[in-house]
């Protein structure tokens, strides 16, 4: 049975399922084989390829800032595996020295994470003197100075009660919002987990009232978790249908095009549909982030085996909205396939630049249906 | 073996596709040096090959195995590897 309201079939497999396009070839039928520029030849397609092209030379890495938080949640990828026993390098010359370091080996992007970077305002300087690209992420509760000009993820999940339950914090969303509102380096990251889905309506208005911009992530399982958080069919359903919602609703607010909203609440997780190319999943060292990407822990080392975005997650059940970013946009290749495929494609990296790049400003989308990804799984490159 | 007058153009317009495609200045398709490995020594990153590739694909009709990007590390060896697609394309 189709969903009206969110084009989806529902039955045993529902999260898993787009509605069949409407310029699929027939039963039988041999696709047509598109050639990339008749692709690119029309006009709006042209134009957006060109823009978020400009961007292909970002080349991140990751870095925890410190092991020390100033909440604790439930589920948090930090306090999971050996990297929160990592003794922390509070020298402000030893990051300077690191960063120095990645520049040299072509990173151009650093996503400073794990536990709570705010809590290490000299080294947030440090980093952003070297590398000016970049992002903070952040549980909000503390402001991060002006003068470090990257892009902030501020994490939400959910309304202040579950914020009290889940993460034992008072009164998080006001706090936050009064910490980021109007600032243009803010981006809050509502993260759906199976709890939460129905707050997301009233904390989604409240943040778009206080013009604040939002996007969404979709709680991944750390290894070994099968708490109350962790999605199953039933509740991606529902989280899609409420991101469909909130799209509608609020979009000035809402950074988040209909294929994230299909590739982060499918019934496969990223790895299996499109193939994680993050040196936890990549054995190769030739090019991409398998050659490039390191995750380093607050003591400034890192170790491949565990290298990815959001170490320690359960990869079958990733949909996180950091890892979409790389994974999906990495797949250039595969959505070159047919115009709706590439247009879904470009919209979701005009997406992910909207989220990670400061001034970058998206456009409409270009693939307002909801479509299936590609077949296939990568190479990991 | 002399490179024959094919391979060398072949090799030309390779060479032409990547200085367009990854805009790159103050080098010619002549004095691109064909054996220079593209990740190590230009720094072309999987989503520039990935568009080279694609380039490469609609201009001589072959189909280029994303498998089969990370060994295209040369424009030569892009060239061997296209030459070998092409013919094994006209003996099919």
């Amino acid at each position: 049975m189709v969903n009206a309201a969110s084009g989806w079939r529902q039955g045993d497999h529902a999260a898993a399922e787009p509605v069949r396009r409407q310029d699929a070839p027939a039963e039988g039928a041999v696709p047509r084989r598109w050639k990339f520029s008749e692709l690119l030849a029309e006009p709006a397609v042209g134009e957006r390829w060109e823009k978020v092209r400009r961007y292909f030379f970002l080349r991140e890495s990751t870095y925890d800032m410190t092991n020390r938080c100033n909440i604790r949640c439930d589920g948090c990828y930090y306090y999971e595996g050996a990297k929160q026993f990592a003794c922390e390098n509070d020298d402000p010359e030893a990051w300077r020295g690191l960063m120095r370091q990645e520049k040299s080996r072509g990173i151009t992007y650093v996503v400073l994470a794990g536990a709570e970077p705010s809590l290490v305002p000299e080294l947030l300087a440090v980093c952003f003197a070297e590398m000016p690209l970049g992002c903070i992420a952040t549980n909000g509760v503390r402001r991060i100075a002006d003068a470090v000009g990257y892009r902030l993820h501020i994490s939400v999940w959910g309304n202040d009660a579950t914020s009290f339950r889940v993460r034992k914090a008072r009164g998080m969303l006001g706090r936050q919002i009064e910490n980021y509102r109007g600032d243009p380096r803010a981006v809050f990251v509502y993260t759906f987990t199976r709890e939460n889905i129905g707050e997301a309506a009233a904390v989604v208005g409240t943040l778009a009232d206080a013009d604040c911009r939002v996007t969404f992530n979709v709680f991944s399982a750390p290894v070994g978790y099968s708490g109350p958080l962790r999605h199953d069919a039933a509740s991606l359903l529902r989280t899609r249908e409420v991101m469909g919602e909130m799209r509608e609703r609020y979009p000035r607010h809402v950074l988040f095009s209909p294929y994230n909203v299909v590739a982060h609440t499918h019934g496969r997780g990223l790895h299996d549909l499109f193939g994680c190319s993050y040196p936890r999943r990549n054995a190769s060292t030739a090019i991409g982030l398998g050659r490039s990407f390191r995750q380093f822990r607050a003591d400034l080392t890192w170790d491949r085996d565990a290298a990815c975005c959001v170490p320690d997650t359960d990869c079958a059940d990733c949909r996180h909205y950091a890892a979409g970013s790389a994974v999906v946009t990495a797949r250039l290749y595969r959505h070159v396939t047919d115009p709706l495929s590439f247009k879904a494609w470009l919209d979701y990296v005009d997406t992910y630049l909207a989220v990670w790049v400061m001034g970058y400003e998206p456009g409409e989308a270009l693939c307002p249906e909801l479509i299936d990804p590609p077949e296939g799984r990568g190479s990991g490159t | 073996m002399p490179e024959s007058k094919e391979a060398r153009e072949l090799v030309l317009r390779i060479a032409e596709i990547i200085i367009g495609e990854l805009k790159l200045e103050e080098i010619t398709p002549e004095t691109f040096d064909p054996d220079m490995d593209l990740v190590d020594e230009l720094g072309v990153d999987s989503m520039d090959l990935a568009t080279v590739a694609l380039v490469l694909q609609d201009e001589y009709g072959v189909f280029i195995d994303e498998d089969d990007y990370p060994t295209l590390k040369t424009v030569r060896l892009i060239a061997e590897y296209l030459s070998a697609k092409m013919a094994a394309g006209k003996n099919a």
